[in-house]
């Protein structure tokens, strides 16, 4: 009795050094059936199990010339956890360990402990085989795995031992308390490390869903891009989900949204005044400030009580859009978790910033073409229609030669290719729409025509003309209050052919200044394309006269 | 009733006053072809009734709205050939807008809103402030930023703005100009832009003389100067 309490006594030092040991930093959760990868871990570990092992020789009582110990928890465990191989490796060095010390149980304890270490080892082997590994971690089962290693364990002292009497009054007298102590032992060691296994796993599996919530909540907020109202919205989701003391969403110069302490003197619209904010846009890289060795110093208010911060970029398209900033104050940690978390962020919200702006596009596209299709208007209805007006009315009226005008310009309009027209086509098309506006303008519009006949059949990109001279009565004409007068004039300019639509407004550079797009960039752009010096240029005398030449070399376009 | 038809196309305005005669309800019909006219013609003879188009040249149909004199302005229904334009912002206060070529029908409806909204006075219109001031420049129109202008001031032959550059004559009065733009009296025939005023002289202590910033001296007098001093932000 009094040896199975001191064995106990000895077992609870050995649970004591598993408690620490799983509390330490050099802890770190491993899958059961798998070895560190990492050699330096693979020698700590053969090194930790074997003093283990051999500290439960030197703390066992002697009896008899023998050592009644706790050795087999160390060896079995390391079969348990290392399996078949590792288990071997550990149990022979604390049995040769055993060995050296002498005693006439030497050589049995010496032979038992590596089989001890086999055992649990086999058991290993057996559970990763029916692919359930974790099974060694169950008590139940180490307790069996022990208690039948050291039924062996006695089983070897009965044969091995010398002289026989001696082992047997030995193992009677040892045996139960050994075979207790031992497996009592090494289940209460595996339960501690199940225990951490588990709290590590549990953590995990709630930052992962954390992380999972913080990507569902964002991915509905950031369908429509990042605005203010979007950044503070995110701002807040961090804030709530992660815990930390304050979140930041910026763009690349100044402060979208401030969620948490701090947010009296970090006000949104502010620009960006950390250095470290500006280092992490700069160089598209994660900047961590741990409070320790650097520290967060608040740019704005002296007595901030932010001292740590995670400041990670938002990169899209390798371009950065903005940061996302957590921090914490002086009084509190930043949380490993946290900043593993916020640099998983940034990479998140990239994603959520690329697939808001493909459903701009695509929500761009679905737009044109509704506009496309309302811009296509039956032409065998409208001139159906005109026709159908124009018979109603009396052959000589104004109304029905306009109707005629209208009509005319439609079908040009439409007739038209893309390619290359006479001038004397571009002037068919460009009279049908004068006659519409005079009609329209009366006497404050006049035009003249003032066109070299040679010149009739060059050849310049259909639809040059009529925008020159739309832009002239929309922009300028109709903007004067006297009368107005556009000119258009085909000519020859040495090796050119030159033509110029003047009006008498001069609005040209208030349109300008007022943003007014005149409609030219198409007309530039094709009559560019001819290239030999082809071009488009705009002069203008405000309130006097604005002029737009367009350059065709002759040789090029005849 | 008497209406002012303001539309910048002769065909509209003609389209307009046929329509308008035979509806009978009018007494006189009278028509302009840009909004500068149309100031004259309201300033010279009120109408009560406004029909008034929006896209017209250098003075758009809002802009008119905003240099009539409150006490000449009469009821206005929109006319416009584009149904998007921006009327809709006002049509709270309009009686009532008219899609060009207008339909008899529809204008016999606008008319019974009109004859209810005539007993009542026409509303402040929430015109937008006044940008540019019409002035007369020989025979043609300029039109002046307010930015621009020292002061306002008002002399035997008419109301004068005065630039850095040029001083010219307004149909618009005092205190229009009072009223909608951010000029701001110092003198009972007088305004200054506050933001052209370089230095401030004080020969006595209840009034200032004004120097703008090319040079030209304002009088203040004791009644509108310490308004003035308030816009000012001086203290005593």
């Amino acid at each position: 009795m009094m040896l199975l309490a001191t064995l106990v006594q000895t077992m609870s030092c050995l649970v004591c050094v598993a408690y620490v040991y799983a509390k330490s930093p050099a802890f770190k959760p491993w899958r059961p059936g798998q070895l560190p990868h990492n050699k330096l871990v693979l020698v700590g570990m053969f090194g930790f199990f074997t003093a283990l092992s051999i500290a439960g020789t030197y703390l066992g009582p002697p009896v008899h010339g023998a050592i009644a110990n706790t050795r087999a928890i160390g060896a079995v465990l390391a079969g348990l956890i290392g399996g078949p191989r590792f288990g071997v490796a550990v149990g022979l060095a604390s049995g040769l360990h055993r060995w050296s010390l002498g005693g006439f149980t030497a050589l049995a304890c010496g032979i038992s402990t590596t089989v001890e270490a086999l055992i649990g080892g086999l058991v290993h082997r057996a559970a990763v085989r029916s692919n359930a590994p974790e099974r060694v971690l169950r008590p139940w089962v180490v307790v069996a795995t022990t208690a039948v290693a050291e039924v062996v364990q006695m089983a070897i002292i009965l044969l091995v031992a010398r002289p026989f009497v001696d082992a047997w009054t030995l193992v009677a007298q040892i045996a139960v308390p050994m075979i207790v102590a031992n497996a009592a032992g090494a289940a209460l060691f595996m339960s501690i490390i199940r225990d951490r296994i588990q709290t590590f796993d549990k953590v995990g599996a709630e930052s992962a869903a954390r992380a999972l919530r913080i990507a569902e909540r964002a991915s509905s907020v950031m369908a429509k891009g990042l605005a203010p109202d979007v950044a503070e919205e995110i701002a807040r989701i961090i804030h709530d989900e992660t815990g930390v003391g304050a979140v930041s969403v910026t763009d690349t110069r100044s402060v979208l949204a401030f969620v948490g302490i701090g947010a009296d003197h970090h006000r949104v619209g502010s620009s960006i005044r950390s250095e470290s904010t500006l280092r992490a846009v700069a160089a598209h890289e994660v900047v961590f400030l741990d409070g320790v060795r650097e520290v967060f110093r608040c740019p704005i208010h002296a007595h901030c009580p932010l001292s740590s911060a995670l400041i990670v970029p938002l990169v899209v398209d390798g371009e950065v859009l903005g940061t996302i900033k957590l921090y914490e104050p002086a009084n509190k940690a930043f949380l490993r978790i946290n900043r593993t978390l916020g640099e998983g962020l940034s990479s998140l919200f990239s994603t959520l910033v690329l697939r808001s702006r493909y459903q701009e596009q695509k929500n761009l596209l679905v737009m044109s073409e509704l506009k496309l299709a309302r811009a296509q208007v039956n032409p065998h209805f409208l001139f159906n229609a005109l026709n159908t007006v124009m018979a109603m009315l009396p052959i000589t009226s104004q109304p029905r030669a306009l109707l005629n005008h209208l009509a005319n310009f439609f079908r040009k309009n439409l007739k038209r290719s893309n390619e290359l027209a006479t001038i004397e086509e571009e002037l068919e098309h460009v009279r049908a729409y004068l006659e519409i506006e005079k009609a329209r303008f009366e006497d404050r519009l006049s035009v003249d025509l003032d066109v070299d006949p040679a010149l009739l059949k060059i050849k310049v990109p259909s639809f040059t003309l009529q925008p020159l001279i739309e832009n002239a009565i929309k922009h300028g004409i109709s903007e004067m209050l006297g009368p107005g007068r556009a000119t258009i004039r085909v000519w020859r300019d040495g090796d050119d052919v030159r033509i110029d639509v003047e009006d008498n407004a001069g609005t040209y550079e208030e349109v300008k200044r007022a943003g007014g797009g005149l409609g030219l960039g198409l007309v530039d752009r094709r009559i560019r394309s001819l290239g030999h010096g082809a071009s488009v240029e705009i002069h203008c005398l405000p309130n006097e006269w604005t002029r737009v030449s367009v350059r065709v070399p002759s040789a090029e376009a005849a | 009733m008497r209406a002012l038809i303001v539309d910048d196309e002769i065909h509209a305005r003609r389209d307009l006053e046929r329509i308008l005669d035979l509806t009978r309800e009018f007494s006189a019909v009278a028509t302009c072809g840009n909004a500068i006219d149309a100031l004259s013609a309201i300033q010279a003879d009120p109408p009560d009734v406004l029909f008034l188009d929006i896209q017209m040249p250098k003075v758009s149909g809002f802009e008119l709205l905003s240099m009539i004199d409150p006490a000449h302005m009469p009821h206005v229904v929109f006319v416009t050939a584009h149904d998007e334009y921006a009327v809709k912002a006002f049509d709270r206060d309009a009686v009532d807008y008219l899609l060009k070529p207008v339909q008899q029908e529809r204008l016999a409806a606008a008319l019974e809103k009109l004859k209810r909204a005539m007993h009542e006075p026409p509303p402040a219109y929430r015109a937008p402030p006044l940008e540019r001031i019409p002035c007369q420049s020989g025979t043609a129109i300029r039109l002046i930023d307010v930015a621009e202008v020292e002061l306002v001031r008002c002399g035997v032959a008419g109301v004068f703005v005065v630039t850095a550059s040029v001083e010219l004559l307004t149909d618009l009065p005092l205190h229009v100009l009072e009223a909608k733009t951010d000029l701001v009296r110092c003198h009972r025939q007088v305004l200054v832009n506050i933001r052209q005023i370089a230095e401030i002289h004080r020969p006595e202590p209840r009034t200032a003389v004004l120097v703008t910033r090319s040079g030209k001296s304002v009088p203040t007098s004791r009644r509108y100067y310490p308004r003035l001093k308030e816009r000012l932000g001086i203290v005593g």
